[in-house]
Formats: C-alpha cells, structure tokens, sequence
C-alpha cells in the first residue's frame, strides 16, 4: 500500500517484458529486412569455402588457415549482427526506459533474438561449407559428427562476436560512432587471433582476450591439428624436382656415401670394404679411385628411386612434429576450455551492456 | 631537493629559472585579474585549473575546459618525460596537442580584449608577453572588465519572489527552489525560483527563448531530473512518490521516439503493456488501446507501419502511447512542431478536449499565436544575467499580454530574449517585477 492509503500500482516485472521485446524484434525480422543476413552469411561461407576448401582438415596449414577463416566468417556474421541494433533506437530506448522498460529485459531480449540469429546463420554457414567441398562431413571427437562440433564452435564464435557488438552499440551514440568503432574490433580481433600472425611476447595477453583466438584453437583441436601432415616440406621438393643437380665426385666419396646410407652391418658395405682394401694396393686403381667424375640427376629420379609415397609420408611426419602445439591438442579439456570461455565471453559483454544502459539516462540532451 | 625541483614543475610548469620567474608574475597577475573579474584570486594558485577560470572571466568557458584538459595532459608528459624516450610519435602528438592548445588559448584571448573592451590586437600581445601584460591588465585601474561575475550576482540575489505556494488537494503545486548540475568542479544552476499553481483542467502555454530552461522545468516537474523542489500533483508528492506516480504523468518528447518498422497497433499494445499496471487483464489492455485508437483517430491506419504514417498521425500515435495510462498530467514538447498549421491546430484542439477532461495539459510550441485561444494560461522563462532559467510570468493569457505589453505571445519571447538572440533583452526587469509581484 502507497502513501495516503492509496494502493500502489504494480508494473510489469522484468520477466514479462522479455517477450514483448522479443516479439519487437521477431516482427523487425520481417519488417526491418534482418533476413538479410542470412543469404549474406552463406555468400560468405561459400567464397571462404571455395579458397581454403582443398587443404583444409587435410593438411597443417590448410587446416590452420581454414580454422582462421571460419573463425573471421563467424566473427564478421556476429558483428554486422548487432552493431546498430541498439544505438540506431537509443532515442526510444530512453523514452522506453522512462516509461518502465527494464534494461535487463532488454538486453536479455536481444541476447535470445540474436542466438537465434547466429544458430542460423551457424547452420547456412557449415552447411555451404560442406557444399562447397569442404571435408568437414567426418567423424567428430566431441559429438561424433565433425558438422555439429564445428558448428557449435561456429555458433559460440559469432555469439561471442555478437555480445561484443551488443556492448559497442550500447556504448555509443549514434549509428556512425558504432561503425567507427567497428573496423578497429574487427583487426583487434584478427590480427590477435595468434594463430596466423606471430606475436611478440607482450601481445600473448592481448591474444587471450580475443574472441578470434578461441575460435581458432577449438576448430584446429577439433580437426586434430596435431595429426595431420605438414605439406610444406615435401611440396617445396616436389616443386623442385625436377631441377637438375650437377656436380663431380670421385669413386671414392661416391663408395664412402653408400656405405654411410647401407650402415656397416650390411653384405654392400664388406664389398666396398673389399673393393676400398684391393684398390688401395694398387697404385692404377688408387689413382683411379681418385679421378673426378662428373654428374647430373634431378631430385625426381632419387625420390623415385627411394620411392615416393614412402618418402612423402616420411618427410611429412617428420616435419609435422615440429609444428605440433599444446593449444591444438584434440581433447575434451581443450575443447571444452574454448567453449567455456567463448560462453563467458558472450555472458560478459551482455553484462556490460546491461551496466553501461543502466546510465542511458544522463545522456546530456 | 628532488621534491622542489618536482613542485615547481607542477607549479610554474618549468624548472628553469626564468621559467620559474615568469611563472610566479603570471600567477600574480591572474590573481588580479581574477580579483577584478570577480572570481577568487586563490584560483590562481591552482596549476592547469587557473586557466580555466581564467577563460570564465573571458567569457568563454567551454574553451577553458579544453585549455584545462590539454594543459593537465600536457603537464603530464612533461612530468614523465624522463621515462619514455623521445620517438616521432611522441613528438607528433605533442606538436598536435600543443597546437590545438594555441588554438583554444586565442579563442581566450579574444573573450577577454572583449570582456575589458580591448582590441583585438592584445591579444597577440598577450601570446608573446603574457606575464607582463597579465600584470598591466591586473593592477593597472585603466583596464575594467564590463561583465563581473560577483556583481551579477549580488544583483540577481535581490529579487527572489521566494513565493512558496500552498499545496492543493487537486491540480498541479511547483515549488521549484532550484536546479543546478555539476559541470567541470562548478555547480551550474539552471533554472532557479519558480513557484506557480496549476488548476486542474488548464491548458498551459510554456514559452522562452532557446536555452531558458523549459525542458529542465518539464524534467523536473515529471520527476525524471529531480531538482531541489517540491511537486505536488492532485495532494501528492511526485518526488517522494515517483514510482506510484510516473504513469500518472505522461511526457510526449519533441521527437517521434518509436520504431518506424512496428505496427500502430503493436506499438500501442506494447506500450500498454509496459505503461499498464499488472492488474490490467490482457483484455482490459486491448480495450484501453481501442479506446485510445479512436480518441487520437488511429483505427483506420492500426496495421500501418508507423513509417508509413503521415507527420500528424505520428505525433497523434506518440501522444496516445502516454495517454494510455490516463495520466492527470499531460506534458508535451513542442507537439506541433513538423505539421503545417491545419494539422497543428486539429492537433492542438485534441490537447484541449484532454485538458477538458480534468486533466492538465502543459505545452512547449514556438507557434503559440495561431493556437492562442485553446490556452488558458502561460509559463514564460527567461534567462537572467546569469544565464539561469527564471520565471517572467505565470497567469493567464490576457493578463500576461498587459504584463508585457505585447499583444503576440511572440512579441513576449522577443522581448525577453537576449539583445545578441534578436530580443529586446527586458527578461532581468520582467524576471524582477514578475518576483515583486509573486512577492505581493
């Protein structure tokens, strides 16, 4: 009861007022042409797709590169989502807040218009990618199907990205400051991803915090990076071998290098011990042994000789190992970890904007 | 000894000698000048701070909260110059912000040749030798400034109506003392004094010049920028009661604020939806939002995009939004502005038959004269030599004509506005009559 014996009037709760925000914003689908980010977000899946689809989750670098790029597709889907979306309206967000709006109802609103936003823009984008050729309808190590791990990382990521611009748009004031503000976030986001780009050690803080570097990390750990060959070496061979090799060598160095490569237990290297001994006594065959004999192969005939397909397998092991990285390691805990933190990202940011709207009130007139 | 050199840095801003000098006659002067202007001479005491009172007495306070802010940062690096090493970058923004800074300092200048009716031309000698000419123009009596804070003041000070009104069972009771907002470590006051009654039923013109405080009035009556006041509407406190009253007072802002890709009926519904108190069914809900859409003539276009509405159906849709919640007051800020006289007139004539229901309606317009007659009576604020927002007059329409003489409501602003506004810049002396009359 109010003063003067007078009943207090009661105004609807911050719960009730969820769905008529959430309501405004289904009708804007439709009315404010929102749709349009969703043929947008397949456009770009499918020309990212048609660039990293070959290598990527086959080799290292194509698997790092794509990771970036699906990485930078959700990011840019999570922004454009939502960078005006509360800026544009801050004039009757005002008005609204003087009239009873609660700023929690709001952003919560938004938060659930905007998932839904993302989740589709999530399926058009694996779904194109998959279309496109992109090798990512395989076994998954979180859920059994790779389309739904990666599209959960997808999702997380452009939510993540979408929060951010929640909070961007909440802090400015006008359409044209948010749109200012956005190039920067979006180079932040890249450029500290720390994966493509590598990092002096003051920027590994940086890194932590970027929605992009999260993103990245989950998807390569989900396409076990670890295990997959590293093409660069054996590809700059390939590219060159066809080059031809020209020298002189002496019979000598020529035997000393067969026994080096067939080790000293083997029936080849008493031969040439032999051979070394008899030629060694006679002073024609040592002088002989010792005359330079010139030559010209190309890289092809001794990786044909050795045999290619072992070779190949071989020189990509090998040079795997040294690319592989405790951050890309598949296991439940890393992926895990990126989601998590992806989540809290998206939580924070719209806590922000809740703390930031909450002051919408002293804007100066 | 590292403490003093450090002290002086941060008082003279330099460390030399000559600097330290130049610096203790500039204070010296300033402290003068201040004198003479009216302010404190302690203020020259205070480093970066003295230069932007030092822009107060030049009349141009915005440029001396720059002044302040560039001369404060660039203390700053100064102080910390020993850590960093000097790049190109460094150097760069230092350039930029000292040039910015001259900038800003000649717009100063210029403000104080005007206030002491110098020539320009000072101030260029104020640039090249400030600490000699600071002290000509603090001590020497042969130059006066025209505008002193303090006399202002004093003068403002002695004519308050302080006319404190009875609090009424029904109607509208402003006893406004003031308002004021801290802006740049100085309280700033508004609007000050102003007392008046609003009978239930009445429609009220609220008129004043650009920057006289009547959108701080409407503020503070509705409880949203709360001032040092008491408001009291049909026996109760609006302050101490906002939350049980805010939708017993609706406040139609200037501009259209809703969303163009929304339907009228959704935006009302909604708006009900928000505004109504919980014990509104669903039901009861639709049947207010189909009451208010034929009062404001709004069901033929209720599936409209409000886009799509033309200028007068909007401004009816954004008035019915508050008048959902059948408020007792009614406040408006400049309804009819955007509409052609037709429509501001059928838009006007709508506001009386609300007004006529008992309720009271407040209006801001700048085209008073062609709706003259739906108003019972008028608010005029003026701005007073201290640029604080006064009330001139409260009455109704026919007397506020004989108290200023004037037989427009356009004739009136005109006389209270400023002489540099185009005014005849009479609103101290209706401001002081309006007091003496209040006063009784």
């Amino acid at each position: 009861m109010a003063k003067n014996g007078r009943r207090a009037l009661r105004s609807r709760g911050r719960v009730y007022q969820i769905p008529i925000y959430f309501g405004k914003l289904l009708r804007g689908f439709a009315y404010m042409n929102d749709w349009k980010v969703l043929p947008m977000a397949a456009v770009i899946a499918a020309l990212v797709s048609m660039v990293v689809r070959k290598d990527f989750f086959v080799t290292m670098e194509g698997t790092l590169k794509g990771a970036f790029a699906l990485s930078c597709v959700a990011i840019w889907n999570g922004c454009f989502n939502s960078i005006q979306v509360i800026c544009r309206e801050r004039g009757i967000l005002k008005r609204e807040h003087r009239s009873g709006l609660h700023i929690t109802s709001y952003i919560v609103s938004h938060m659930l218009y905007q998932a839904l936003l993302c989740l589709a823009q999530t399926i058009i984008t694996v779904y194109v990618c998959n279309l496109c050729g992109v090798k990512i309808n395989t076994q998954g190590f979180m859920t059994g199907n790779l389309m739904i791990d990666i599209g959960i990382t997808v999702f997380l990521v452009s939510y993540a990205s979408d929060m951010l611009s929640l909070l961007v748009s909440a802090i400015a004031h006008s359409t044209t400051a948010a749109m200012t503000v956005m190039p920067f976030l979006l180079i932040f986001q890249l450029v500290f991803s720390g994966g493509i780009f590598s990092l002096p050690a003051w920027a590994n803080g940086l890194s932590d915090i970027t929605i992009s570097n999260y993103g990245l990390r989950c998807i390569a750990a989900q396409a076990d990076y670890n295990h997959l060959p590293l093409a660069a070496g054996w590809d700059t061979l390939v590219k060159i071998e066809n080059e031809p090799i020209t020298g002189e060598t002496t019979a000598n160095e020529l035997l000393t290098v067969v026994r080096k490569a067939v080790g000293d237990d083997s029936p080849v290297s008493q031969i040439i011990d032999t051979v070394t001994v008899v030629t060694a006594a006679d002073p024609a065959y040592a002088a002989l042994t010792e005359e330079k004999i010139p030559y010209s192969v190309n890289l092809k005939n001794i990786i044909d000789g050795v045999g290619r397909d072992g070779l190949k397998k071989t020189i990509q092991e090998r040079t795997s190992a040294s690319r592989r990285s405790e951050r890309y390691e598949q296991s439940r805990e890393n992926i895990m970890d990126c989601w998590f933190t992806l989540f809290a990202f998206s939580l924070l940011y719209a806590l922000f904007a809740i703390i930031v709207l909450e002051f919408i009130d002293r804007d100066k007139r | 000894m590292k403490v003093l050199e450090i002290l002086c840095v941060i008082m003279f801003e330099g460390a030399e000698i000559s600097q330290i000098i130049r610096g203790v006659l500039i204070i010296i002067g300033l402290a003068k000048l201040f004198d003479k202007c009216g302010l404190k001479w302690q203020y020259a005491l205070i480093p970066c701070y003295r230069y932007y009172i030092f822009a107060r007495c030049a009349a141009r306070e915005a440029e001396g909260r720059i002044l302040f802010s560039l001369n404060a940062l660039l203390t700053v690096v100064g102080l910390c110059s020993s850590f960093y090493s000097e790049s190109l970058l460094v150097t760069t923004i230092l350039f930029v912000m000292t040039m910015v800074y001259y900038l800003y300092e000649i717009r100063v200048l210029i403000g104080i040749t005007e206030v002491f009716a110098r020539k320009k031309r000072w101030a260029f000698l104020w640039m090249i030798a400030t600490f000699i000419v600071v002290n000509l123009w603090g001590w020497s009596p042969k130059f006066q400034p025209q505008r002193r804070e303090s006399d202002i003041r004093e003068e403002i000070e002695t004519f308050f109506s302080n006319a404190h009104m009875d609090v009424m069972q029904e109607g509208l009771t402003v006893n406004l003392e003031k308002r004021t907002v801290s802006e740049f470590m100085q309280k700033k006051t508004l609007l000050r004094d102003v007392h008046m009654y609003i009978q239930p039923g009445h429609m009220v013109l609220l008129l004043g010049g650009s920057g006289a405080g009547k959108t701080t009035l409407l503020n503070a009556i509705n409880g949203y920028e709360q001032a040092d006041a008491e408001i009291w509407l049909n026996g109760r406190n609006i302050y101490k009661e906002y939350k049980d009253m805010q939708y017993q007072i609706g406040f139609v802002p200037q501009q259209d604020l809703m969303r163009g890709k929304d339907t009228v009926w959704y935006t009302l519904a909604n708006a009900a939806a928000l505004r109504l108190p919980v014990e509104f069914t669903r039901a009861d809900r639709v049947a207010r939002v189909e009451t208010v859409m034929d009062i404001f003539g709004l069901k033929p276009v209720k599936d409209n995009l409000v886009e799509k509405l033309s200028g007068g159906q909007r401004k009816r849709l954004s008035i019915a939004m508050e008048f959902l919640s059948n408020p007792s007051l009614f406040i408006l800020d400049e309804p009819d502005s955007g509409l052609d006289g037709v429509m501001a007139r059928e838009l006007m004539e709508q506001l009386r038959l609300i007004a006529d229901q008992g309720k009271i309606v407040i209006v801001i317009t700048h085209t008073p004269d062609r709706v003259i007659d739906l108003f019972d009576d008028v608010i005029v604020l003026a701005k007073d030599a201290d640029r604080t927002g006064r009330l001139a007059y409260f009455g109704p329409i026919g007397e506020a004509k004989q108290f200023f003489e004037k037989e427009t409501m356009e004739t009136i602003v005109r006389s209270i506005n400023r002489t540099e506004e185009g005014g005849e810049g009479r609103a101290d002396e209706f401001i002081r009559r309006f007091a003496e009359v209040q006063h009784g």
